[in-house]
């Protein structure tokens, strides 16, 4: 009778164990999952070219300038394609980030996201110069 | 007392399991946080070579708009220079595929000087143009990149004029002006008009019935009607392009 208690104890113990190794090998084999590279890249470069077409008859330096960052965000909103997340961070040549306000269209908390780094230069007079970092994430 | 000690004892097995199903509810719990947070740390940067050169070539291009800009503006032309300086070493910092040079020359073959060439004839041409040469190398563990380009900014420019005499000294002018960019066709941002009597340059106003016309090609007829004395009328344009470039012309007028 004790040796059968005794047996079961082992077998409800090593189910116990089993339990909490299962937890562990699930989280390490759903959550680490590496991000879709081909995915990603096609995400940056769908950055870039948004950043290129805001750019290319220099309204995106002159955005800058005017410190226009509502008019840089829905410039943003129309280049890109829709289900694409993004937050543009704005940094001088020194690296000093100088947007006063977030430039995004949601919250990239909790994403697998992709950056892309794109310098801008004013057409002003005096030529100033930007550093943009562009994360973006595909709204899931 | 002793039915309580067996109950725990006949017990212990399920209470071992459910703290064991807790454990593992709390194990996945803390991952799934931790994976939902750290995407956000984990992500990775992906900038193509391509785009970078595309990215370096664009902003060249501004540099030198911006210097044309200011030096067809009365400024001085040594913006161009100091910009470029600026740009240069900012690339030169970058080492995201590698050791980044960004070298430029200056156009200095006539007509240019300091990359700058700005002619403002009396025969119905203006000209306000900047001409660099670059030249990108990069030199990566994975790969080199020798990558030359050649930016030319020119605003031209073109003004032709026809007159009809009309009462006395009263002259009715028509004044067609084409603006080019790179030798295509380009929209104005400001145009003014000066016609030459009697010692002074004047600007047609209301009182001289003016109108432009914008064909919305680049083109545009400037008409108006002064009192200019004898024969010889002399017209000038003065045009701002969309860039901020200023660009002028004088034009001796013709008449029909």
């Amino acid at each position: 009778m004790f040796d059968r208690k005794g047996q079961m104890k082992i077998i409800e113990s090593f189910f116990a164990i089993g339990v909490v190794f299962s937890a562990l090998l699930i989280g390490t084999v759903q959550f680490s999952s590496s991000p879709n590279l081909a995915k990603q890249k096609s995400l940056a470069s769908l950055g870039v070219q948004a950043l290129i077409e805001i750019d290319a008859n220099g309204t995106l330096g002159k955005l800058i300038v005017q410190e226009d960052w509502t008019a840089i965000k829905q410039s943003l909103d129309v280049a890109l394609p829709i289900g694409v997340s993004f937050n543009l961070t704005i940094y001088d040549e020194n690296s000093n980030q100088i947007n006063s306000q977030l430039i995004q269209n949601s919250n990239l908390l909790g994403r697998e996201t992709v950056s892309v780094q794109y310098f801008c230069a004013s057409q002003s007079q005096n030529a100033q110069f930007f550093i943009l970092r562009l994360q973006l994430s595909w709204t899931r | 007392m002793d039915k309580v000690r067996e109950m725990r004892e006949r017990n212990s097995g399920q209470v071992l399991l459910i703290a064991a199903f807790i454990m593992a509810f709390l194990l996945l719990s803390a991952e799934l946080y931790i994976f939902e947070v750290g995407n956000v740390m984990s992500e990775f940067e992906s900038n193509s070579l391509t785009d970078f050169v595309l990215n370096i070539k664009l902003s060249s291009r501004h540099i030198v708009i911006g210097a044309l800009a200011n030096a067809s503006n009365g400024g001085s032309i040594s913006v161009l220079e100091l910009n470029l300086q600026r740009w240069a070493s900012l690339i030169d910092k970058q080492y995201r595929f590698g050791k980044s040079i960004l070298n430029y020359t200056l156009e200095q073959n006539s007509p240019y000087s300091s990359g700058i060439w700005m002619d403002w004839g009396t025969n119905g041409l203006g000209v306000s143009s900047a001409a660099v040469n670059f030249a990108y190398k990069l030199s990566g563990r994975e790969m080199n990149l020798n990558q030359s380009y050649f930016l030319n900014i020119t605003t031209t420019l073109l003004v032709e004029s026809t007159y009809r005499g009309m009462l006395g000294n009263d002259k009715q002018i028509n004044v067609t002006i084409r603006l080019l960019n790179e030798a295509n066709a380009a929209l104005a941002k400001q145009i003014i008009i000066y016609y030459y009597s009697e010692g002074n340059w004047l600007i047609p106003t209301q009182v001289n019935n003016y109108s432009i016309l914008d064909y919305g090609n680049g083109t545009y007829l400037a008409s108006f009607t002064a009192s200019i004395p004898g024969q010889d009328v002399q017209v000038s344009a003065h045009v701002v392009d969309q860039r901020e470039i200023y660009v002028r012309a004088n034009a001796t007028s013709t008449q029909i």
